[in-house]
């Protein structure tokens, strides 16, 4: 029995050993390295959930909504609560009405880059689906439902092609904006990008408690100071459109391939911008889809292309108004100065042409703008020369952008540098002469058609077109945009009134080109434009091959408010075509302000 | 059988009685937080179980161990019957074959139950067999053979946490009892031959894989290493002095795995920090002094070996239990007796108390004074 006692000393010792070896460990992961364990305790149970700011909404110049926002229920999983991808899966399909493997798949794929992110699988579930989720949630781990904001547009398809559409942010956008997530949606053409920093407001968080299946915990038991942040949201943008005009306009160009702008010649201000054939915005408010996307890309009409500030034009008649004031204020011509037109203009051993085969005989400037003269013109043209021609393209605001701020083209106001930069070949006289008509390589948008109407109707001022009046902060603070007055035309008030003598004469003259733009009570100047498309196959006869048809306008003549201008990809003369179509919306626009200030009375 | 001699209640072992009566309601306690979010279930079915044990504890006590001894062989043979039963009508959770039902309502473990009989078979062998000297390879062969019926059928199940105890258990009597140097360094020997094979063709992939994840349980944080780190964190975050009672997150968000069972320790340590984990561990440590020191007071070999034996059972599931989940050792399955949710760990923890109990009365002689507890 001694032979135990001592063994039982040795276990006693041995006891005591592993007490110690044991309690020593504990002393380890409690006391040295407790606080390290209580913040990884911390990770475990607190999840950081994102609040999404609203992003503005777009508000026409009267606060009538354009874009808003409406809610969308989106279904995450978080693959590391997940306890049985399988099961959820199933479940899953059932109700998403999506392949069992598919939804299996997206869930593998995203926990492999990421087991503690959530993986979007369905995103803007409607109400049933949402009800049968939240009622099985408990039994479906890792399930997470989110509420974010998805564009809305009120109005359709009105304003899209400035409105512009959003979609998932890409690489570089969300490496130069690091407050973004993979998932975000952000402008990305139109008003939305341009404006995207104000409409996109600054996200917030908020920590919330979960349980070891990531299902959020009421009890404030386990963390008495849960941190927040509050969501900014994003701010509205009142653009100086007015939806009706707006409407108006894209009634008017009906099934028509081409651009209505209507502008404030007082300030700049754009009071609509049309361009047909658009696009629906909505197909992209939740990232747009292949083939979609494809055949929108793919469409021979173009539909993404902005007309009014992104479509290059020749400018035909409507160029006239520039080599006019040129002309008279260089002191070449002078107005009252009669030119012959004998139906051609002879350069060298070439004929240039005027439309009128017989000639339109002696004219002066007023009568070779209403009647249009292309004779008249080139005579300018060719004593004008092209340095000094240029020199007052580029004042009237053409070969530059206007700066409205969303997608657009320069255009090109040709000169010689321009033709040795472009072409490296040197300028011909009979260049000069095409360009006094707006044809050869002169190039123009619409948007800068209309701006230079506004310098002839205002007097000689080029403003920068606006289209944004101002910003609306959540609180209702205002960030109110500018007039912004880019530069004074040098051109003579006298030698301005003159051509908008003579636009008036275009719409109101017996003989003038424009008279399909009259209206009843109020006079209206303009100028017609038919703009030559160049092809090599000019036999043909199919539309493609017609001519662009233009019209610019202001009204009223004596006290001008706004201008119009429309063009109509191939639809032939522009006084037969355009010019009926400005007067649509002239009368709009003077009806709809006849009714604001009865309103306004009452 | 059960003599009532006025000697039993002098010498009854009141320290042991109380220190297991204070652990028991320590780890009701423990049980009732840890099962809060699930309704108490576990609690309620425990409490049964550890009035059942105590009821058990003190009739067993009464039992002469002579009388123990005498039908040692026969309780050692029913287990084993109990084992096969469990391999053939057994109920199979979770790819094991552990369980019998009894009624709807409660489950019973053999493989639990088969630790006190393989005590009492080996103690008795020994009793007849030790003649003073150490043993020798062939000597070993019938102790060995005792133990390896049992563990064979356990190893059927497969139980890997019992069959460790078991070995572990059976491995410490035999040492007690003396093994040759030469013997033990063969079979040590014999056991690293056999441990490469072993890991190739024997064991299964999801017992390599918690040994991978013991060596560097961060490899895989989510899947195999998930438990280890859980567990882990509940006890490191309990700090020094603990979340207090029903407050430990990791209980109470149910990160701790198997907080009823293996990890019931986590949840103590989490809840009462570093102060409440020290008093349970050295309750702990008390007593299987209590028992190791009733051991070295017992005249007879069978009862030294009988009570060391099971000193061996609270020694080695103190040290395989918490050593888990404080991360020292493998995750392996063995529960904390006592401490752990379970009726058959648990009556089996309370009948060792019993039987040490009748030990310690029975060896005594009556104190001069009526008054002195012992």
């Amino acid at each position: 029995m001694h032979d135990f006692k001592n063994r039982l000393v040795i276990a006693t010792i041995i006891l005591g050993i592993a007490f110690l070896g044991l309690a020593s460990r504990l002393w380890y992961l409690q006391v040295l390295k407790g606080d390290e364990f209580e913040s990884f305790s911390l990770d475990n149970r607190i999840r950081v959930e994102r609040v999404p700011a609203p992003r503005g909404r777009i508000l026409d110049r009267y606060g009538r909504e354009l874009v808003v926002n409406r809610p969308s229920f989106d279904i995450y999983v978080l693959p590391k609560d997940v306890d049985d991808v399988k099961t959820l899966s199933d479940r899953l399909s059932v109700v998403l009405k999506d392949k069992p493997e598919l939804i299996e798949q997206t869930i593998a794929e995203g926990s492999k880059k990421s087991r503690f992110k959530p993986v979007l699988l369905a995103q803007d579930i409607n109400r049933d689906q949402l009800a049968y989720i939240e009622a099985r949630r408990t039994s479906l781990p890792g399930l997470i439902i989110e509420v974010s904001n998805l564009r809305q547009y009120p109005r359709g398809v009105l304003g899209s092609s400035f409105l512009g559409y959003i979609g998932k942010v890409n690489e570089s956008e969300l490496e130069a904006n690091p407050e973004l997530h993979n998932n975000s949606l952000v402008g990305k053409t139109g008003i939305e990008k341009a404006w995207e920093s104000s409409l996109r407001g600054e996200d917030g968080y908020a920590q919330k408690v979960t349980d070891a299946l990531g299902r959020e915990v009421e009890s404030s038991l386990f963390e008495k100071d849960l941190k927040s942040k509050k969501s900014i949201p994003g701010m509205d943008v009142v653009l100086t459109v007015d939806a009706d005009l707006q409407q108006a306009a894209e009634d008017a160009l009906g099934e028509e391939s081409g651009a209505i702008v209507v502008v404030n010649v007082t300030n700049g201000e754009v009071l609509a911008l049309a361009s047909k054939p658009s696009y629906d915005p909505a197909d992209f408010v939740k990232g747009i889809d292949a083939k979609t996307w494809t055949r929108l890309l793919n469409d021979k009409t173009f539909p993404l292309v902005n007309r009014a500030t992104q479509g290059l034009y020749a400018p035909g008649s409507v160029f006239k108004m520039v080599p006019s004031a040129a002309a008279m204020e260089e002191g070449i011509i002078n107005p009252d100065g009669k030119l012959h037109c004998p139906g051609y203009h002879k350069l060298g051993t070439h004929r240039y042409r005027c439309w009128k085969r017989g000639g339109h005989g002696w004219m002066n400037m007023r009568e070779a703008i209403v009647h249009s003269c292309d004779v008249y013109f080139y005579q300018l043209g060719e004593k004008m020369g092209i340095d000094l021609f240029s020199k007052y393209m580029k004042e009237f605001g053409f070969g530059t952008p206007t700066g409205i701020g969303i997608e657009e083209r320069a255009g090109v106001a040709p000169s010689r540098e321009w033709k040795q930069e472009r072409f490296n070949k040197p300028w011909y006289r009979g260049e000069t002469i095409v360009s006094a008509i707006g044809q050869g390589y002169v190039s123009v948008t619409p948007l800068q058609v209309a701006m230079m109407t506004a310098v002839v109707a205002n007097g000689g001022n080029l403003f920068k077109p606006d289209l944004v009046l101002k910003e609306v902060e959540f609180s209702g603070k205002e960030h109110k945009e500018k007039a912004e007055l880019k530069g004074k035309v040098p051109v003579r008030a006298e030698y301005l009134a003159i051509i908008r003598d003579a636009m008036t004469g275009v719409v109101n003259d017996p003989g003038g080109t424009g008279r399909r733009a009259r209206l009843p009570n109020i006079k209206v100047a303009g100028k017609t434009g038919t703009a030559q498309v160049i092809s090599l196959d000019s036999q043909s006869s199919s539309k493609s091959h017609m001519d662009h048809a233009w019209f610019t306008s202001f009204a009223p003549s004596e006290n001008p408010e706004i201008a119009v201008t429309v063009l109509v990809e191939h639809g032939g003369k522009g006084g037969s075509v355009a010019a009926p179509i400005a007067k649509q919306i002239l009368e709009t626009y003077f009806n709809l302000k006849k009714e604001r200030e009865s309103d306004d009375n009452v | 059988m059960i003599m009532f001699d006025r000697r039993l209640l002098y010498n009854f072992g009141w320290s042991l009685f109380f220190m297991t009566l204070a652990f028991v309601a320590l780890s009701l306690m423990n049980l009732y937080s840890a099962s809060y979010q699930t309704g108490l279930v576990y609690f309620k079915k425990q409490l049964m179980w550890v009035l059942i044990g105590i009821a058990a504890m003190i009739v067993v006590s009464f039992i002469n161990h002579k009388h123990l001894k005498r039908y040692s062989l026969y309780i050692y043979a029913a287990s084993v019957l109990l084992l096969i039963f469990v391999l053939v009508f057994g109920k199979e959770v979770s790819g094991s074959k552990s369980w019998i039902n009894i009624g709807s309502f409660a489950t019973i473990q053999p493989s639990e139950l088969a630790k006190i009989p393989v005590i009492l078979a080996l103690a008795r062998f020994y009793d007849n067999d030790y003649e003073g000297v150490p043993y020798g390879l062939t000597d070993l062969i019938k102790p060995i053979i005792l133990v390896a019926i049992p563990l064979a059928l356990v190893m059927m199940q497969p139980d890997l946490g019992t069959t460790l105890t078991i070995i572990l258990i059976s491995g410490s009597m035999i040492l007690f009892m003396g093994v040759r140097k030469r013997s033990i360094f063969f079979i040590l020997v014999v056991i690293m031959g056999f441990s490469y094979p072993a890991w190739h063709f024997f064991l299964k992939p999801y017992q390599k894989e918690r040994i991978k994840t013991f060596i560097d349980p961060s490899k895989d944080p989510l899947d195999s290493g998930y438990n280890a780190i859980q567990s882990q964190i509940a006890v490191g975050s309990g700090k020094f002095v603990g979340k207090g009672f029903m407050s430990g997150s990791q209980t109470q968000l149910r990160f701790i795995p198997a907080q009823q069972t293996d990890f019931a320790f986590s949840v103590l340590a989490e809840e009462w920090g570093f102060v409440g984990s020290l008093v349970a561990l050295l309750l702990y440590f008390m007593i299987i002094l209590w028992i190791l020191d009733t051991s070295s007071r017992s005249k007879d070999k069978f009862s030294v070996l009988l009570c060391f034996g099971i000193a061996a059972m609270f020694f080695w599931h103190m040290v395989v239990n918490v050593g888990m989940v404080i991360g020292l050792l493998p995750i392996t399955g063995v529960p904390l007796l006592l401490l752990s949710y379970g009726g058959s760990s648990t009556i089996t923890a309370m009948i060792g108390i019993g039987i040490v109990l009748g030990v310690r009365m029975r060896k005594f002689p009556v104190p001069a004074t009526p008054f002195e507890l012992n």
